[in-house]
């Protein structure tokens, strides 16, 4: 009964975007002026493509406009080119500038597009790039050994429907509080009302209540809307304290205490006066319009003596709430996590330089902190060898954007993942990084604008987060499957994580490969 | 009455360019466009807008923040969005064009650039790019500075400090302290690479030296009359050989620099402070191998203050020589128990407003920043021929107060984003950064612990 419960996979319904055009790799643009309708292009693509191909309808009925774009992704653009060197009188050109110009090294256009296809299908893409990025470090040059492997390219194995343990704790203390098991190794990051609408907020929570697994509320407060999915939602306590009291702490089932963000270390929160509407300042108990700051540190909380009253004053306001401590990763970082593994901490989510954020000064982003993929080993590293690393879950965040870059994580010695971009990414975002200024997100994500949060269904962007997950879950059977492991705890290294020649247990890494 | 506390404060304001730099993107909208105008709602930057005869206007690209949403939206799939050629041109491989573009943000408002999303460039980079600050996690002083609530401190002295007092048997100090200039933020502006007809930018540096409290250099042979009021924060870099001609300028002056060519540096200096005894002596020299002993032999001779520089082509050509220069010649002054005699200006490779702590923490006491505000006046680092007189971009031509302001917000927006990282950092002043390794994290070690070979 309960494994049935743990293993229910949400059902995987097409979730289509609302607007009638796509971002594709390729498009077709046709010269009107040259154009004679003979039709001869929508004969030869097809012909080549192999398949009777409604994507080239508009080939087909050339309606007199200047431009054709292919809205089903078949076309492969410069590889084939045979439209444009069929069409007798050169009326056609093929470019793919557009997808160029969208994303950047760390979302590469190919991450967003198929981040978008996970969306909508609940399935790998298997047109775009769906597990790397470009960014030249980290996991963007981590490998897992099969990957470099030529079998791997088996298409018809490519995803295992084998149904594949991916489940992990989140309390392993034996503190007499529950253990808490979710079926998949993520939950999702810590969002702020205000920073994010609350049609996301709903959506996130039904993800999470979906997957049994969990979303957070961020520092903004507590919307009354998300206590129907109390059991999966993550009362942040953070140093602005907005909207925190004792009613919110003792609703869940997690508290984390938000020391530091990946993205702004050291700094606390922002939130700029534009967003402070009347709704956000009422449920954190601010006036509105005003720029609010979330200070830095917590300033009850200067020693390692003060975070052990710190956790257990969580733990004493609500005795069945696992307390979680949110850190970023600091050069001592190692230090910091033993810290919290003697000050009590059930979960340590360590986030990372590259995290996601509503708004930070752009020199803290790219310049404090260093990034997860170093923090992880470090951590776990310093764990194992104190001989505590089995009694804290490790949760990893900042920068982590695809199911393959949580599976590499877990192989570097975390026991799970935080998200947050990626399911963003998910509904909609661009990555355009106007969340926070003006009426703030243009597709309706990160805004507190009354009309522009209309652009978020809560139904429909609950089932974009949904399909994602079970596309990431389908990936992770898929890895395990590749690895003979039977499930994913396994693929955590029990020992320190050490590289020889580029290589340890299954990962690999390019640049330090011999 | 005046307040008997002042706190250090830039003045910055709005100083729009006189230069547009190309738009990030380019919006285009095909013929196919049946002047719906479903853009105009899709889009909130008003992009996409209607001409007053009710037609659909052509987008304004420059507004464009590539969201995509109006080329979801409209109904006739008329419209794309790329990367404009014109913006990816601009500038080289180090004044990146995002780069370019941030400067010109920061000279435009003064303001930190602040942003949504998590960072998106590369993973890490060389020079500069391969270091990340470390901050403090709990155990920290207050960041209240960054919001002015308490006060974190930007000042560095310029100047020799004692190693150890020495007292006689009295108990009577027998020490004298050499003088030092203290400015209130760790940045003095260089001359300007090709500065012979520009007596605009000249006067502008000189008011925003001014403004800023700090150091403008200049070149002293172009030091004319209308520069004198503002003598106190000008630096004039003369030649060991034409001492004797600027008397004047060097009685006139707190700091003069000296172009270092050979050890006859000794008697030059000697000469220099018998004019103005109170005079503070820059010794200038160009990074190279042996720039590490330069810099002792300079200090033992008793150089005030120690200027190295690399030009920005070679940082271009290998971001790395800058990191290692500074490293480098820090740690021997610090291995030879001298660091402390001599102040370190490094210059060069200051791309933008984190080059700045990164120099420090490398080692420098103070840098010079010089291409950077010639972007901020339009320059867009071509090099072109050595930055000949004829630059197309006729940065003299810019009103001399706007320049003066955008030099003014560029500093002060460096300034601001500077307290960001040291109270990311739990530092309360500058000083304290300087040549704290420990507190920097390099690619290379990072990448050597964690996915190198360990025993």
């Amino acid at each position: 009964m309960q494994e049935q419960l743990l293993f229910r996979t949400p059902e995987v319904e097409p979730a289509p975007s609302k607007y009638p055009n796509r971002i594709e790799e390729y498009e077709i643009i046709l010269d009107r002026s040259r154009c004679t309708e003979c039709g001869i292009c929508a004969e030869i693509c097809p012909e080549y493509i192999g398949s009777a191909s409604i994507e080239y309808e508009a080939f087909k009925k050339p309606d007199g406009y200047l431009r054709i774009v292919n809205h089903k992704s078949s076309c492969v653009g410069f590889g084939c080119q045979r439209c444009i060197k069929g069409c007798p009188t050169n009326a056609l050109s093929v470019k793919n500038s557009q997808y160029l110009a969208l994303g950047d090294s760390r979302w590469t256009p190919d991450l967003i597009l198929s981040t978008l296809e996970q969306a909508e299908t609940g399935r790998p893409s298997n047109r775009y790039e769906y597990r790397n990025g470009n960014s030249r470090g980290g996991f963007d040059r981590i490998r897992f050994s099969f990957e470099l492997d030529k079998e791997e390219r088996d298409g018809g194995k490519l995803f295992d429907e084998r149904q594949l343990d991916t489940s992990i704790v989140l309390n392993k203390r034996n503190d007499g509080r529950p253990e808490i098991r979710i079926p998949i190794p993520i939950y999702g990051g810590d969002m702020s009302f205000g920073s994010v609408s609350l049609n996301v907020m709903l959506a996130r929570a039904q993800a999470a209540e979906a997957w049994n697994t969990f979303t957070s509320t961020g520092e903004g407060g507590y919307p009354d809307k998300l206590i129907p999915f109390k059991e999966h939602v993550i009362t942040q306590v953070a140093t602005g304290h907005f909207g925190v009291n004792a009613e919110t702490i003792k609703r869940a089932r997690i508290v984390v205490l938000k020391y530091a963000q990946g993205a702004k270390p050291g700094l606390g929160g922002h939130l700029l006066a534009d967003k402070v509407t009347p709704d956000v300042a009422k449920i954190r108990e601010v006036i509105p319009n005003v720029s609010l700051f979330s200070p830095f540190p917590f300033h009850n909380v200067y020693s390692v003596e003060d975070h052990y009253r710190h956790v257990q004053l969580m733990k004493d306001i609500n005795p069945k709430a696992l307390v979680s401590v949110k850190v970023s990763t600091p050069t001592d970082v190692d230090m910091v996590a033993i810290g919290s593994y003697y000050a009590g901490a059930n979960i340590l989510q360590i986030d990372g330089g590259c995290g996601g954020t509503g708004a930070a000064p752009d020199i803290a982003k790219k310049n404090i902190a260093m990034p997860i993929e170093y923090a992880i080993p470090i951590v776990h590293n310093y764990l194992v060898n104190e001989g505590v690393r089995d009694e804290i879950t490790i949760m990893a965040s900042g920068g982590i954007r695809t199911a393959f870059d949580v599976a590499k994580a877990i192989a570097l010695g975390a026991d799970g993942a935080v998200i947050g971009t990626a399911e963003l990414v998910a509904l909609g975002c661009k990555r355009c990084e106007n969340c926070e200024r003006g009426r703030g997100c243009p597709s309706g994500i990160a805004t507190t604008d009354p009309a522009l949060m209309l652009l978020i269904n809560p139904e429909w962007a609950a089932q974009r987060i949904i399909n994602l997950y079970s596309s990431w879950k389908r990936q992770w059977n898929y890895i395990l499957a590749q690895l003979d492991l039977e499930n994913i705890r396994e693929l955590r290294p029990s020992n320190e994580v050490k590289f020889k020649n580029g290589r340890f247990s299954h990962l690999v890494h390019l640049d330090h490969l011999r | 009455m005046k307040a008997i506390y002042e706190r250090y404060h830039i003045e910055v304001k709005d100083a729009p360019s006189r230069i547009k730099l190309p738009s990030k993107f380019l919006v285009k909208r095909y013929n196919n466009c049946s002047d719906v105008q479903e853009c105009t709602q899709a889009c909130i930057y008003e992009v996409h807008r209607t001409r007053e005869d009710g037609q659909i206007a052509e987008p304004v690209d420059h507004l464009c923040r590539g969201c995509y949403r109006c080329v979801l939206t409209c109904p006739k799939n008329a419209i794309s969005i790329e990367n404009n050629p014109e913006f990816e041109r601009l500038g080289n491989s180090y004044f990146t064009p995002d780069r370019i573009e941030t400067i010109n943000f920061e000279a435009e408002t003064g303001r930190v650039p602040v942003s949504g999303t998590g960072y998106k460039g590369p993973f890490a980079g060389k020079g500069f790019d391969s270091i990340w600050f470390d901050f403090s996690e709990i155990v920290r002083p207050t960041r209240d500075g960054i919001h002015g609530r308490e006060y974190i401190s930007t000042s560095v002295d310029l100047g020799r400090k004692l190693s150890h007092l020495e007292f006689d048997e009295s108990g009577r100090l027998l020490s004298d302290s050499p003088k030092t200039i203290e400015i209130p933020i760790p940045m003095i502006l260089d001359a300007p690479l090709n500065s012979t007809t520009r007596r605009s930018i000249q006067l502008a540096l000189a008011k925003a030296a001014a403004r800023l409290n700090t150091f403008s250099i200049v070149n002293a042979k172009e030091y004319s009359d209308d520069l004198a009021p503002y003598r106190l924060n000008l630096i004039p870099r003369i030649n060991s050989t034409e001492i004797e001609d600027f008397e004047d300028l060097i009685k006139a002056s707190r700091i003069v620099e000296v172009d270092f060519k050979d050890s006859e540096i000794d008697d030059h200096l000697e000469r220099i402070k018998e004019k103005n005894p109170s005079l503070l002596v820059s010794l200038r020299f160009p990074y190279d191998e042996n720039s590490s002993e330069r810099a002792e032999a300079l200090t033992r001779m008793g150089g005030d203050i120690v200027h190295f520089y690399v030009v920005d082509e070679s940082v271009e050509q290998d971001p790395d020589i800058i990191k290692n220069a500074i490293r480098s010649v820090h740690s021997h002054l610090v291995d030879i128990n001298i660091r402390d005699e001599a102040t370190l200006i490094s210059g060069g490779g200051i791309a933008e407003a984190a080059h700045v702590p990164k120099s420090i923490i490398l080692g420098a006491d103070a840098v010079a920043v010089g291409l950077a505000y010639q972007i901020a006046l339009g320059c867009k680092a071509c090099y072109g021929d050595k930055h000949a007189a004829d630059c197309p971009m006729e940065l003299e031509d810019t009103e001399i107060e706007l320049a003066t302001q955008r030099i003014v917000n560029l500093i002060g927006s460096w300034k601001d984003q500077l307290l960001e990282v040291l109270g990311g950092m739990g530092l309360r002043e500058v000083r304290r950064q300087r040549g704290e390794i420990g507190r920097a994290m390099f690619y290379e070690d990072l990448e050597a612990k964690v996915f190198g070979d360990r025993e």
